[in-house]
């Protein structure tokens, strides 16, 4: 179908084997930042605390690949669920173009507030 | 397969087809990403706050400070968790011999998700414990 519809020569393989990566970087991560931000109430909803952990060169490198991989995975997940359903050419260029869109929009506005700091 | 149906039978097939627990696990990991892919977005959005500065964001944290928000967040992590945990499994199946016991790591992705979830919602409301170890140390 991929080929037929969407012009790709590709197995796709590199993209199914991404995923699986990314989804495991981000099984670390995510828990991780969910604990970071919820061991207390202020780790997570005060400017001060996020500001204390920006210092950290590390802590903003982290931080940029959660947007990244998060966007990645996500949007990269929500495609292929569009895949798996019979749509025209132009709906699904459509929702390919806009799924590319939201990943370089919120990835740039979630990399422009982590380089605020 | 799912290209066969027409438009409108997708829901009729999803909705009578017998479902074992890998059906199951692939319906929520798809709702389950769906929700966690939307919720980055606005999550990425709502922290933009943080570039105006110290009074906005603290501002803007204090609804998300609220009793519901915090209840929300918390039925967020069961999200989290199904997906993740359950990532892990499809990761062991397709890579590893999972194959052979998808059903008993669905089970496993179920209860330890539970576990998971209570310990952080013990976590999130039990604020007066978490002041307590902290002050200790």
């Amino acid at each position: 179908m991929s080929s037929k519809y969407y012009g790709s020569r590709g197995s796709g393989a590199p993209a199914w084997y991404l995923q699986r990566v990314t989804g495991m970087v981000l099984f670390v991560v995510a828990i991780g930042h969910y604990i970071l931000m919820h061991y207390h109430l202020d780790s997570g909803h005060t400017y001060d605390a996020v500001l204390a952990r920006m210092q950290n060169p590390l802590y903003k490198a982290l931080q940029i690949s959660f947007v990244v991989l998060g966007l990645y995975h996500g949007l990269a997940g929500t495609w292929s669920i569009f895949r798996d359903y019979r749509m025209p050419a132009w709906a699904s260029w459509t929702i390919l173009g806009m799924l590319y869109l939201a990943g370089v929009v919120f990835g740039s506005l979630g990399v422009a507030t982590i380089l605020s700091f | 397969m799912s290209s066969n149906y027409p438009a409108r039978g997708w829901a009729r097939v999803l909705l009578t087809y017998h479902k074992f627990s890998g059906s199951w696990a692939w319906v929520l990991h798809r709702i389950t990403g769906l929700v966690l892919t939307g919720y980055i977005m606005l999550h990425i959005f709502a922290l933009m706050s943080l570039q105006k500065g110290k009074a906005a964001f603290d501002s803007e944290m204090q609804l998300f400070r609220t009793p519901v928000f915090l209840f929300l967040e918390w039925l967020l992590f069961a999200f989290l968790l199904f997906h993740a945990l359950n990532g892990i499994r499809i990761v062991l199946v397709d890579l590893a011999e999972g194959a052979r016991y998808h059903k008993q790591l669905y089970y496993a992705v179920v209860i330890i998700g539970l576990i998971l979830f209570l310990g952080m919602g013990y976590i999130m409301f039990s604020q007066d414990t978490v002041h307590a170890v902290a002050a200790v140390k």
